[in-house]
């Protein structure tokens, strides 16, 4: 590491902020994915995956992501479900690679839910 | 940037490491590895938890859930579980003991729930060997305001107003130790760690120097800035080799990064910082003996006056601060001194790491606000004793301090609360003592303690514990005499007031409060030969109460003398020739059918097993 | 053992082996050579060895993995490193796992004749009296003694540190040791030995191959250590400060090891273990004596309780 002026100390910071994110908690958007059996066998992963690699490309650091199982819904798989802080949480269905990214341009960082893949809005919450 | 969906922080304290945590993290790794998951999934190498007893212990982010005791076998399982399928795996939770509902998040642990961490913020959410993440932690930011925008008079007067007091066991106010050394002039001054923490039982300082390095380090700084000293040393003890290691590595970082060595941040400040072995002397805990070691003598103490704030190391005005101290600098810094006081009583402000052990169902390290009662951190924190057993007492301070007992647990713990008890809060040590203890054996052993560790030097102390030691030994073998309670408490009172230093200043307290609160346990060993907790091997007979004996044979399998006899399914009995007294059947009844009689018992036992259980019954209320 | 030691040279390199030979039969010695680490170990298993002279660097088992073996498996041996990396660092790897000495590489017939002689007298001089506190040390010990002493010889207070050091270098403090530490210090040798004597860390007596460090704390001793220490001292047959007579285990009560979670508390060497009972501590030296475990089984104490307070 070079040395560090007073400056670098808040630019250290910033860098990490993702990580620290995850730990300390404080992000604005929450994106579970379901990955039961039936969620993974309908291709989940590849829908985790692209979320990852926008998120990256976005270079975001209050958008976490996690994976719950099956949610019950098993024809409708992969789901996912979009929680914006103090929004009511909106569940995906139908997922695909195209899907997620689309949803994480329009909901997740523009705020607007994509409607035509959603499957219900303001559901229950089960957290 | 690489961005992961979380952050697996894996304890790598001595204490887990000890329990396999280099192999879980292999196993880990491998695992996800294995599932396509190492892109997704960071696993961090964290400082000590404090929750040692349940390690290898993981929490996982941004879920917070908590997993403990780890083994290699059951990481493809928990992998694929909550990693792929996002199921939290419920085998490897903590449960509550005697209950079987698991909680899977830390924060609804009754362990962690009522701490509140201020020295120990760090702990378990960093990488403790990467200055990197605790920069990011708003690490060194104090150490830059107080370098550019405070005077040295600025950064005591925050320090003085926090009201902190010195952690390390006597509770002087930090802030008034630094006014002192930096009123002095002087070419040369030092700042000093005492990283030497040698009362058995404490191990807060370890945990933090393991866990978070960098915040004893920017404490240093900011010390050194105070009273205009540029040279430092951290005297570490050589049992910590871990804590070396990480806080040698955090100097180096620090070293690279401009944070110490010449013009600090480019503040034109110097502050160089060395590290320093301990040797292994208790007496080194004390300030002017471990400034003699770090001069390459014998660590021995010295009269004060002078000060170490005049005549210090090399005769060098100085100042030695503890490690949990030190910690506490930087958020009072960044955060200011009202903050501070928000947690706390008027005179012990802030909050307290005790290491919670012995006797009792949750051990680890709890940061608790000072002020709140002992019963609180003893039954909510650690979850009271193990079931079936008594508390009897906790002991405070080391072999400085003094056993509490039950009828006094709800008093708060403040430094003149604890005193007032005959105990002293001093570095935290908290061990829990239950109805296996025998005090009179708890006071001999830390007498032992400071008898080995007495450097010499003054009368009081090296002779006195010497007979203090040799009085005890005598009554826990049944060479006990009536007046010998007296002599004790008359001859630890002179080795208080004479003493050179305080190591012969609190000895005797061990003595001293156990003989004011569990009189009736020296009276028992001393007059009846007894020794009701069967620890005393001379006082102790075991008996078996044929009325209550299933025959169920568990005493007799454990028996190494093979001094058990009977037949299944009918009551057994003790041959005394044989019985070495070693406690195992005692242990191994789930009847309580074996019952604990004075050394060399004759007649109708039956009578006085009446007697014990009618007195114990009594003791448990008061 | 005979009048010239009998001695194995392990090199991946055949010429080195040879010419080794050839050196030292013409002086008469009995010499074999093993072209690597596993055919060394294969060697040492079947036929009885003095002295190993090995190469460091060697492809699949190197010569520090060797080192390690012969230490745990026949610590008797002597060994002599030969190497062509005379680096600061793998010699004093290599001199923490108990070397006597070095050979660079490549050597001369009179160099390699000249520290034979002296590992073979100092084989000589260990062996036949084993419990006798030893005079004198291995001369590579004796270098990097003194390779501390200078480096330090500067810096304020550098007694304690350069005690450590030569600690960590001979195993334990002997007067020899603190002799040379005294002269090269210029402090007085009563002084060293003040020192010496005040602090638990340091030790006048050898250690055994493996020290075992029993906590003594407050948490270990209310969590039934004592009883724990006693299996030991009675499976062992020494007591605390003490080696056993085959050398093979030291005995140590130390104050606090600060793993009071996990108390009661054991290490053997550096590794920590936790929560233990009598029968578990038995069973972990058992790994490294097997022995220990069979006296213990034969009087019948594997059915000692299990069950902790």
């Amino acid at each position: 590491m070079p040395r560090l002026k007073i400056e670098d100390l808040q630019k250290i910071k910033e860098k990490h902020k993702a990580d620290f994110a995850l730990r300390e908690g404080g992000y604005r958007a929450k994106v579970t994915v379901h990955m039961g059996t039936c969620g993974i066998a309908a291709g989940a992963r590849n829908v985790m995956t692209a979320l990852m690699d926008e998120i990256a490309k976005a270079n975001r650091s209050d958008v976490i992501v996690t994976t719950s199982g099956c949610a019950g819904l098993c024809a409708r798989e992969p789901l996912a479900t979009v929680e914006i802080m103090n929004q009511s949480p909106v569940k995906y269905c139908d997922l695909s690679d195209e899907k997620i990214r689309e949803i994480f341009k329009e909901h997740i960082l523009g705020g607007n839910p994509v409607e035509k893949y959603a499957l219900v809005m303001g559901s229950e919450t089960t957290y | 940037m690489e961005k992961f969906r979380a952050n697996l922080m894996l304890c790598a304290g001595t204490g887990c490491v000890a329990s396999g945590t280099t192999k879980v993290r292999d196993a880990l790794r491998d695992e996800i590895q294995k599932r396509g998951l190492d892109e997704e999934i960071k696993i961090v190498l964290t400082g000590c938890n404090g929750y040692c007893a349940e390690g290898p212990v993981l929490s996982v982010y941004p879920d917070e859930i908590f997993y403990q005791k780890l083994t290699v076998e059951e990481i493809p399982k928990l992998v694929e579980e909550h990693f792929l399928k996002g199921r939290p795996y419920e085998k490897l939770m903590f449960k509550e003991p005697e209950k079987k509902t698991a909680i899977p998040m830390m924060k609804d642990i009754p362990f962690f729930k009522h701490q509140v961490l201020r020295v120990l913020r760090n702990k378990g959410l960093i990488d403790p060997e990467k200055i990197e993440e605790y920069i990011a932690r708003d690490g060194y930011q104090a150490a830059a305001k107080a370098l550019t925008q405070m005077t040295q008079e600025d950064i005591i007067k925050v320090i003085k107003d926090s009201g902190l007091r010195g952690r390390g066991g006597a509770g002087f106010p930090t802030g008034l130790k630094w006014d002192f050394a930096s009123k002095v002039k002087s070419d040369i001054k030092y700042m000093l760690c005492n990283g030497d923490e040698g009362d058995p039982g404490a191990f807060m300082d370890r945990s933090v120097m393991e866990a978070d390095p960098h915040s004893v380090i920017e404490g240093m700084i900011i010390g050194a800035r105070a009273i205009g000293a540029h040279h430092g040393y951290i005297y570490v003890r050589a049992e910590y080799p871990l804590a070396v290691k990480r806080l040698q590595l955090a100097i180096d970082q620090a070293t690279e990064a401009g944070l110490l060595g010449n013009n600090i941040l480019d503040t034109g400040f110097d502050f160089k910082l060395e590290i320093y072995l301990g040797a292994g002397a208790f007496v080194c805990g004390e300030e002017t003996a471990l400034m003699r070691s770090l001069e390459g003598k014998r660590g021995m103490p010295r009269p004060r006056p002078p000060f170490p704030a005049h005549k210090g190391l090399w005769d060098k005005p100085s100042v030695l601060n503890n490690v949990e101290t030190l910690a506490q600098i930087a958020p009072i810094i960044l955060n200011g001194s009202d903050w501070y006081r928000s947690l706390g009583t008027e005179k012990s402000t802030g909050t307290k790491v005790f290491a919670l052990t012995g006797a009792i169902n949750n051990v680890g390290l709890v940061e608790v606000p000072m002020g709140i009662p002992l019963r609180t951190i003893i039954y909510d924190i650690g979850g009271g004793p193990k079931k079936g057993r008594k508390f009897k007492a906790v002991q405070l301070g080391g072999p400085s301090g003094g056993c509490i007992p039950e009828s006094l647990l709800d008093i708060p713990v403040t430094y003149e609360d604890i005193v007032a008890t005959g105990a002293i809060v001093g570095s935290g040590g908290m061990v829990v003592m239950d109805d296996n203890t025998c005090m009179v054996g708890t006071a001999k052993f830390f007498l032992e303690f400071t008898a080995d560790e007495s450097c010499g030097k003054c009368t009081p102390c090296r002779v006195g514990t010497k007979i203090l030691l040799d009085m005890l030994t005598d009554i826990t073998e049944g060479r006990g005499k009536e007046g010998d309670m007296e002599t004790l408490e008359d001859l630890g009172r002179d080795i208080i007031a004479t003493s050179l230093c305080g190591l012969g200043q609190t000895a005797p307290n061990p003595v001293l409060t156990t003989i004011k609160y569990f009189r009736d346990e020296y009276e028992s060993h001393i007059k009846h030969k007894w020794c009701k907790a069967g620890v005393c091997r001379s006082l102790t007979t075991f008996w078996i109460d044929e009325k209550m004996c299933k025959g169920c044979g568990a005493c007799l399998r454990g028996c190494p003398s093979k001094a058990i006899m009977g037949e299944k399914k009918k009551p057994h009995k003790i041959i005394q020739e044989l019985c070495v007294r070693c406690r195992s059947c005692y242990e191994a009844c789930k009847f309580k059918s074996i019952k604990i009689l004075p050394a060399n018992f004759e007649g109708d036992p039956s009578e006085l097993v009446g007697v014990t259980t009618e007195t114990e019954t009594k003791k448990g209320e008061s | 053992m005979a009048e010239k030691p009998r001695i194995l040279i392990v090199d991946d390199e055949l010429i080195v082996i040879r010419s080794a030979e050839r050196v030292l039969k013409a002086e008469g010695y009995d010499v074999e050579g093993a072209l690597g680490g596993r055919e060394a170990i294969t060697k040492i298993e079947q036929n009885s060895y003095d002295l190993v002279f090995t190469d460091l660097k060697m492809p699949e088992v190197d010569g520090i993995t060797l080192i390690r073996w012969i230490k745990k498996t026949k610590p008797s041996i002597g060994i002599v490193i030969i190497t062509g990396y005379p680096s600061q660092d793998t010699i004093k790897e290599a001199l923490e796992l108990g070397i006597i000495d070095y050979v660079p590489k490549p050597f001369t017939p009179s160099v390699l004749l000249d520290v034979t002689e002296r590992a073979a007298e100092w084989i000589k001089g260990r062996k036949p009296e084993e419990k006798k506190v030893k005079e004198e040390f291995p001369p590579a010990m004796e270098a990097e003694l003194e390779r501390v002493i200078s480096d330090l010889r500067r810096k304020q207070g550098a007694l304690i540190p350069v005690l450590q050091r030569a600690q960590e270098i001979v195993g334990y403090l002997p007067p020899v040791v603190q002799k040379k530490i005294s002269k090269g210090l210029n402090i007085p040798v009563a002084e060293v030995h003040s020192v010496v004597s005040f602090y638990s860390f340091f030790t006048m007596k050898p250690r055994g191959d493996h020290n075992i460090r029993v906590c003594l704390g407050t948490a270990c001793y209310v969590k039934g250590i004592e009883r724990v220490l006693s299996k030991i001292t009675d499976a062992l047959k020494i007591n605390i400060g003490d080696t056993t007579e085959n050398r093979k285990f030291s005995l140590e009560g130390v104050r606090c090891l600060g793993a009071c979670g996990l108390a009661p508390v054991m290490v053997i060497d550096q590794e920590t273990h936790g929560a233990m009972t009598p029968k578990k501590a038995l069973e972990i030296i058992g790994q490294y004596e097997p022995a220990v475990l069979e006296a213990v089984s034969a009087s019948g104490m594997e059915e000692m309780a299990e069950k902790e307070g």
